[in-house]
């Protein structure tokens, strides 16, 4: 998957400039930068829940032109390529947690229903949930909630798995249950694209990081190399600074 | 008190029970509850129909279909029900357009009151139903896009669920005013229940009693209605109630 010369303008301000960025299959990448710089909107691109002005996207076969009206059949392909995970869930609440995570292969791939709840329960007990298939999403914590909302973007087999700010809502013994599902996704080669701010849980998992600024990328390489002492671009040593990375260690 | 006051007042208490509250809800059920039920579940429809209309972002040639439905809005809620009665049941047999409607349009009185209740109740309903749907968070839309849904199934599935749980409350006082508005069928020579209490009322001279009781079973259909709200919101609401429990 990737996204070539993407721009994007809310209002008069823009918020991604010329964009250029792949995103390896199996790989682990992570977008990183201070708040506002644009690397939510890029997420949110990958999914056509933004549409950018103009640039390219292409996923597979798949290509699309931002500048032209997107055909409703494309929309579909990426979106059942893709999944979007969110900082607030998004749970559908008048579902239990098992028909939250069969709704998207009963309704949109056509499953049977026996067959998406089999699954569901297995992605629930993968998460670690295997017990709350029939609670409602209000009775869950925050970090069990997002647990269930990465399993019903797994119930549809995408090819990516996006995830934006996933444990900024959480405290941090709640999102350790949460990072510890993303870390087993990592290793079975799943490809995931995350947007966050826990610097720790990026030099974990990031087999690519993408250091975003003002609707600019400064840094897109291997994750090693940023978070090395010796980085040479003062900009990123300043942020990792700024975000305390050295009190983590 | 005489003997004769006391005969009297066990006569009037014998035709209330016997004659008159039996009338009363003879013409209540045939044309009371019939016109509201009716009314309701049409105006329903088109409530859903209109805000659906009215949310729709499509352009183009859409936006004359969106704007007669705002004018449809904008008509039933800027005039008198008595007065849209009486257009509908009195004025439209002289709506004659030669060639097309050479007799103009005669309705029967029910006809004409399952109309004009449902259009009214219908443009009320509808802009309820269309603030129930905005409540919704933009997320869900979101939430919903992202495994692949499209808006027509999001709607369906994701979207009028939340949204018409939320607008149990206002519909049910959309409906106990509608039973109590078909009182105005009276005036289109329908002979429901108030109208039965007016006749019976001109026989025997008793105003106070006739319109005491027919109000009486006004407030008692609607009492069985409000109870009715009661339940559904109950039952709407299953997801928090084991939250409850649990808490």
């Amino acid at each position: 998957m990737k996204i070539t010369k993407v721009n994007k303008t809310f209002g008069n301000h823009q918020v991604l400039k010329n964009i250029s960025l792949d995103f390896p299959a199996g790989k682990t990448t992570v977008l990183v930068g201070p708040s506002g710089s644009g690397k939510s909107t890029i997420l949110r691109s990958l999914d056509l829940l933004e549409r950018p002005e103009s640039g390219n996207f292409d996923l597979d076969e798949l290509h699309i032109d931002f500048s032209q009206k997107i055909k409703d059949a494309d929309i579909l392909t990426v979106r059942k390529k893709t999944g979007m995970v969110f900082q607030s869930y998004n749970l559908f609440p008048h579902f239990t947690v098992l028909q939250n995570v069969t709704e998207g292969p009963v309704q949109v791939l056509g499953k049977k229903k026996a067959d998406a709840e089999a699954e569901a329960k297995q992605l629930l007990a993968k998460v670690g949930l295997a017990d709350k298939a029939d609670f409602y999403p209000e009775t869950l914590s925050g970090g069990q909630a997002q647990r269930v909302a990465i399993a019903r973007s797994l119930a549809m087999h995408p090819e990516y798995i996006l995830l934006d700010e996933p444990t900024s809502a959480l405290d941090p013994e709640l999102e350790m249950e949460v990072l510890k599902v993303l870390l087993e996704l990592a290793k079975e080669k799943q490809s995931l694209v995350i947007v966050t701010h826990n610097l720790a849980f990026a030099r974990r998992v990031a087999d690519k990081i993408v250091f975003v600024e003002n609707g600019e990328i400064l840094y897109d390489g291997d994750a090693g190399k940023f978070f090395a002492q010796d980085n040479d671009n003062q900009r990123i040593q300043d942020f990792l600074n700024s975000m305390s990375l050295a009190s983590l260690d | 008190m005489s003997c004769f006051a006391r005969k009297e007042l066990s006569k009037i208490l014998h035709s209330i029970f016997t004659d008159y509250l039996p009338q009363i809800f003879a013409a209540g059920f045939k044309y009371t509850i019939t016109l509201a039920i009716i009314s309701f579940i049409l105006g329903l429809i088109i409530a859903l129909v209109t805000a659906l209309v009215r949310i729709s972002d499509k352009g183009g040639g859409f936006l004359i279909i969106k704007a007669i439905f705002r004018f449809y809005v904008w008509l039933f809620r800027s005039t008198p029900l008595l007065v849209q009665l009486f257009i509908v049941y009195f004025g439209l047999p002289y709506l004659k357009i030669p060639g097309l409607l050479p007799n103009g349009i005669k309705l029967a009185p029910f006809t004409a009151g399952i109309i004009t209740f449902s259009l009214n109740t219908g443009a009320y309903a509808s802009e309820t139903i269309r603030a129930a749907i905005q409540s919704v968070p933009r997320e869900q839309w979101e939430a919903a896009a992202s495994i692949g849904m499209n808006r027509g199934k999001t709607l369906r599935r994701i979207i009028l669920p939340q949204a018409l749980k939320v607008s149990i409350p206002p519909l049910s006082n959309s409906f106990i005013g509608l039973v109590k508005d078909t009182s105005l069928a009276a005036s289109i020579t329908i002979v429901e229940m108030f109208e039965v209490s007016q006749q019976i009322a001109a026989e025997n001279y008793q105003p106070l009693i006739m319109y005491s009781l027919v109000a009486l079973v006004y407030a008692l259909f609607c009492s069985v209605l409000s109870w009715l709200q009661g339940w559904l919101e109950k039952a709407s609401s299953r997801h928090s109630k084991e939250s409850e429990a649990e808490a």
